[in-house]
């Protein structure tokens, strides 16, 4: 028998798989993959560019007009918003919790990952609850005398803000615990020795360390935040749309599918660019593992 | 001598639980709304009643919405299972560039915001006829669930020695009754528990759900939204409440899988 | 009963491997060279060599988990050069015991068994037989995890020989124990070839474990046969300087050579000249060339011993080892020298810095080709 007719491709030599079993184990994935999210987003690129001509008008409408650069611009501000508060707001909890054993670890535990794991719309329903005119927060406000009719909470960028900090904290928290709970107490200890205070030893050592989880949660936080839909729909004010709510209401309302499709076609190149720019900084199986 | 808890301490300790109560506090909240007797939204709620709970499972719209996405949910976890299972199995166990090409387009579905893959769904569905069709929510929610399910298998079968199922060869078993007796009962706990991740992303799913939903087919998401859009009553809380309860049920069978798992 | 496996009456009879020519490419780097090995029916062969040397991949073309890029392997009469790896029906023990954690070790033992479709009862009793077999018996019901490392390894021994295979194949089985088990294991093993008179290749990094265990011993280096030969051939005439570096201690001392035929002479760094044998030279040395003069520790004496030549060491060290004694000097070019003195021997003269007179009797002296680093 010759070496051609006993080619990987055909044949497992043993411990690894053979490249068609390889194939056809991985054809389904491929096969979704291709049919129900590279085609369509195709579909979309196309139709922004050549629809009803090959034309650059629907981009240049998306950079050129101010009331929609406004839009792409809060879209921007309100994402960095929500990632810098996810990182003061995540920060401290995802130390706290690298710490903690026991009875105390499964509460922070908890609280951190049932969010996760529990509709968006449940959360974004909560808000709307609290916002609302005679809500729970305005009652508040008004019982300790900061003001005494209620304020506008709901419909505001503010409230999106704040909604979706609330919405995307864990995927801030989880990266960041990841990387903490992965130095080891040696390290600590260590810097103990060799005489460090216990600041000496956050700021030295602990902070430089946590920093990849922290890019990481960043990033994700980010991105997500960019294409954000359910919460600047619901608690948002059609004044101030941003880049989902604008295209939403372009294909739903205006049937502009051009149009949108260029809007969809910037906001997933520029995440897409920024994902491959920071391939090495967004760890997903991060994600999952500080789970467990 | 152990030192006494410090001012730092103390201060951190604050400050994580008034983030926690920010976190939890508006899950919590919305519980015991669901039980008011008025019929606009109010805290504290006066008075206890189930009506609104009655309302939802008596309500055709309701239960149909939930219906459906049972269906789909159910679907979509076996799908995303299977698929992601075999091809999880593939890149750990295969070879070549199938493997790293695999790698690159699993992240496509977290990175690509939901909104571009909901609208060219919208799009591309309309015209095939799979708009709001059960087989194009599970189409959609497959892909969207698989990242999770290939990490959470991944992470079980990057741990169960390749020479197990060499050790099985050399035994006498093909590779498929190796995969079968010894890799799959040990990476099952994890198989398991992902597909109880795909059933909640699924279920849970807005933003698809809200393009692809027709007329008629519509998802509990999807009526929820429209729900909470229009006049939010305290069905919501109630489904709410439901949806936070089935959440809890479907983490601590997860959890109650992995460490099954570890032991 | 009618079932496909080896019946009992071939139990006894071990099979003979052969490779031929074997090669093993990973894309540019060759693990494997054209090797060539001739174990018999019945032999204890071990492979011998360090990381990197092949003797892995070519227990794995063996077992059919590596596909040779050429040459052929076979057992018996049969050719298995691309016989996928459950059809081989060869035993096999791997580093890390891989005994399956969800099953019993009596379920464990019979899975060869199940795999062949032998019916239940049969192949419980069968592996209760293989259990007793490694002195296990009673064992069948734990898990694996409820054993100690040298349980499991024996278990895993059970689970190859159960269904009779004519050769057994252990990749590095024993480095995962301590010494004191590796030593019990090893007496185990050689216990359990002489008993199933089956044909074991063996993988070790270990020159003790090889020499101490096997018929024979493939000492290989860059995917290529080095030597191969009884133990004691390869301690005692090793065929070239790797093996002679490789197994053992050793004593190099680099020499400028002459002359061919009956009588050979080499000058020594000091100046020295001595008349050796013809039978020194391991490999034919020609005219006049580099080479390096080799002497195991042991057989160094310390005095004039009158049957051999005599050298000047100065002293660096002299470490007491209970049965033994090390001493480390070197020569006057700064050589290193060691020499292992019976436990007895007195040792009073020979302070630090001092200078020691050594005898090399001829017949220790063995002389190869080339320089040592």
């Amino acid at each position: 028998m010759t070496t051609a007719t006993r080619s990987r491709f055909w044949h497992s030599d043993g411990r690894r798989l053979s490249g068609l079993a390889t194939l056809l184990l991985l054809l389904p994935f491929f096969a979704i993959i291709a049919f129900v999210f590279i085609y369509p987003l195709a579909q979309l690129l196309f139709i922004s560019f050549f629809e009803p001509k090959p034309t650059l008008d629907n981009y240049a409408r998306v950079v050129a007009n101010p009331v929609y650069t406004r839009v792409l611009l809060r879209t921007l501000w309100t994402a960095m918003l929500v990632t810098g508060l996810s990182v003061i707001l995540g920060f401290p909890v995802a130390y706290y919790m690298s710490r903690v054993r026991g009875a105390l670890a499964a509460l922070v535990g908890v609280c951190v990952i049932l969010p996760l794991w529990s509709s968006v719309l449940v959360r974004t329903a909560a808000w709307s609850f609290l916002f609302q005119r005679e809500g729970l927060i305005n009652s508040a406000l008004m019982a300790v005398g900061v003001t005494s009719e209620p304020i506008k909470l709901l419909y505001t960028q503010g409230a999106v803000v704040i909604a979706m900090t609330h919405v995307l904290l864990p995927f801030m928290i989880l990266p960041i615990y990841g990387t903490l709970r992965s130095i080891p107490n040696d390290y600590m200890r260590a810097a103990a020795v060799l005489g460090a205070t216990r600041l000496r030893t956050f700021t030295e050592v602990i902070l430089p360390l946590s920093m990849s989880g922290v890019a990481s949660g960043s990033l994700l936080v980010f991105l997500t935040a960019l294409g954000f839909f359910i919460t600047p729909a619901l608690l948002g004010s059609p004044q101030e749309l941003m880049v989902a709510t604008l295209v939403s209401q372009q294909i739903r309302e205006v049937l502009d599918w051009p149009f949108a499709s260029a809007l969809v076609g910037v906001l997933t190149l520029f995440v897409t660019l920024l994902a491959l720019i920071f391939s090495k900084t967004l760890r997903f199986d991060r994600l999952m593992g500080a789970q467990t | 001598m152990k030192p006494a808890l410090d001012r730092g301490s103390l201060a951190l300790g604050a400050y994580v639980y008034t983030v926690l109560a920010f976190v939890i506090i508006p899950l919590v909240i919305i519980i015991p709304m669901s039980f008011g007797q008025n019929d606009h939204l109010e805290f504290p709620p006066s008075g206890f009643t189930l009506k609104w709970y009655a309302e939802y499972f008596t309500s055709r719209g309701w239960r149909n919405a939930t219906w459906l996405s049972i269906q789909v949910a159910f679907l979509t976890a076996i799908c995303a299972t299977l698929i992601g299972t075999a091809a999880t199995y593939a890149m750990v166990r295969g070879r070549g560039q199938l493997a790293s090409l695999f790698q690159i387009l699993l992240i496509g579905p977290i990175i690509v915001p939901h909104i571009a893959l909901a609208v060219g769904l919208y799009l591309f569905f309309q015209t095939i006829g799979l708009s709001g069709t059960v087989p194009g929510f599970v189409l959609a929610h497959t892909v969207l669930a698989l990242p999770f399910v290939v990490f959470t298998t991944a992470a079980a079968l990057g741990k169960v020695d390749a020479n197990f199922e060499a050790a099985a060869m050399s035994c006498g078993a093909t590779r498929w009754t190796a995969f079968r007796l010894i890799t799959l009962p040990l990476i099952l706990p994890s198989v398991v528990s992902s597909a109880f991740f795909a059933f909640i992303i699924s279920f849970d799913e807005p933003v698809v759900s809200f393009f692809l939903s027709g007329v008629r087919q519509k998802t509990l998401p999807r009526r929820m939204f429209e729900d909470i859009e229009q006049n939010l009553t305290p069905v919501i809380p109630a489904i709410a409440t439901l949806l936070i309860v089935l959440s809890v049920a479907i983490l601590l069978g997860a959890y109650a899988m992995r460490s099954r798992a570890r032991s | 009963m009618n079932v496909n496996y080896p019946s009992d009456k071939v139990q006894a009879a071990g099979a003979a491997v052969r490779i031929r020519r074997l090669e093993k490419r990973f894309q540019s780097v060759i693990a494997v060279d054209g090797v060539d090995i001739d174990v018999s029916a019945g032999e204890f062969l071990a492979l011998l060599g360090p990381s990197g040397s092949g003797k892995t991949t070519i227990l794995m073309s063996v077992a059919g988990f590596e596909f040779p890029t050429s040459g052929s392997i076979s057992v018996g009469t049969e050719d298995l050069t691309y016989v996928p790896a459950n059809k081989r029906n060869l035993g096999m023990v791997f580093q890390n015991y891989t005994l399956f954690p969800h099953m019993s070790v009596l379920d464990n033992v019979a899975f060869p068994l199940k795999m062949r479709g032998v019916p239940k009862a049969e192949r419980y009793a069968r592996a209760e037989e293989a259990l007793a077999t490694v002195r296990l018996a009673g064992y069948g019901s734990r898990h694996p995890n409820q054993l100690s490392g040298g349980q499991q390894q024996r278990v895993a021994l059970a689970r190859a020989i159960v269904y009779r295979p004519r050769v057994l194949l252990m990749d590095e089985p024993l480095s995962a124990l301590d010494k004191n088990l590796r030593e019990e294991m090893q007496l185990e093993i050689k216990r359990l070839h002489a008993e199933l008179g089956i044909t074991v290749i063996f993988v070790t990094h270990d020159q003790s474990e090889a020499l101490t265990m096997a018929d024979r011993v493939a000492v290989l280096k860059d995917g290529r046969i080095q030597q191969i030969g009884p133990s004691r051939e390869l301690y005692e005439r090793p065929a070239n300087l790797f093996t002679a570096g490789f197994i053992g201690e050793m004593n190099f001392i680099n020499v400028t050579a002459e002359g061919s035929g009956g009588n050979i002479s080499v000058l020594l760094p000091s100046g020295e000249r001595w008349q050796l044998p013809a039978s020194a030279a391991v490999e034919p040395l020609t005219g006049c060339q580099k080479a390096v003069l080799a002497v195991r520790p042991e057989r160094l004496q310390l005095g004039d011993a009158h049957n051999g030549f005599t050298f000047r060491v100065k002293v660096d060290d002299v470490v007491y080892a209970g049965s033994a004694s090390l001493l480390i000097g070197t020569l006057p070019d700064s050589t290193e020298i060691r020499a292992r003195l019976p436990g007895a021997s007195d040792l009073s003269a020979l302070a630090l810095g001092s200078t020691a007179v050594f005898t090399i009797p001829k017949e220790a002296i063995l002389l190869y080709p080339g320089a040592a680093q």
